[in-house]
């Protein structure tokens, strides 16, 4: 169980830095916002498991996971607004 | 040291990087920072959760969580109409 639970956070830190990585190597706003994606699915999905792994189906599992669901779909929402933005302001000049 | 606190520690940099793009490049960009930046709080208050045993952290992340839509909507706002 701990060697599933470090692989899992293994591959949340992974994912992250690929995130960051990604975020530095892509150059417009509107590649930039996958990142978020990413980082939030992958990320916060491997902390999550690794969460309910190491704390079974308790009280503070099901916070991990509300909080999971609230980040991506913040994360959905908050890519679409912040696209629309950048298109109102940025689109016409590319 | 548990595998918490070295996710911890190990994701801090990350958030580093995030915070520095907030300040560098165009505004459309330190907006997608911030954004990104956020998300990478709420991981790490969960995972410092974790790894101190503090269940009120967790409090911490639901509520930057769900206070980030409307903070980052705002500026997401003030973006389009006024930057």
């Amino acid at each position: 169980m701990n060697a599933a639970v470090d692989a899992l956070l293994a591959f949340a830190v992974l994912s992250a830095w690929i995130g960051a990585l990604a975020f530095l190597r892509l150059r417009t706003s509107f590649e930039r916002l996958h990142v978020i994606t990413f980082v939030n699915v992958v990320a916060g999905g491997a902390i999550t498991a690794a969460a309910a792994l190491s704390g079974g189906m308790s009280a503070r599992t099901l916070q991990c996971i509300f909080v999971w669901i609230v980040v991506v779909t913040a994360g959905a929402l908050l890519s679409h607004a912040i696209a629309r933005a950048l298109h109102m302001r940025e689109g016409a000049r590319r | 040291m548990t595998a918490w606190i070295a996710a911890g520690l190990a994701l801090l940099p990350v958030l580093g990087l995030a915070v520095i793009a907030t300040g560098r490049g165009t505004a459309g960009g330190r907006l997608v920072a911030v954004a990104l930046a956020t998300s990478l709080s709420v991981l790490l208050l969960v995972v410092f959760d974790f790894a101190f045993d503090q269940p009120s952290s967790l409090d911490l992340a639901m509520a930057l969580a769900l206070l980030a839509l409307p903070g980052t909507l705002v500026l997401a706002l003030f973006q389009e109409r006024w930057l």
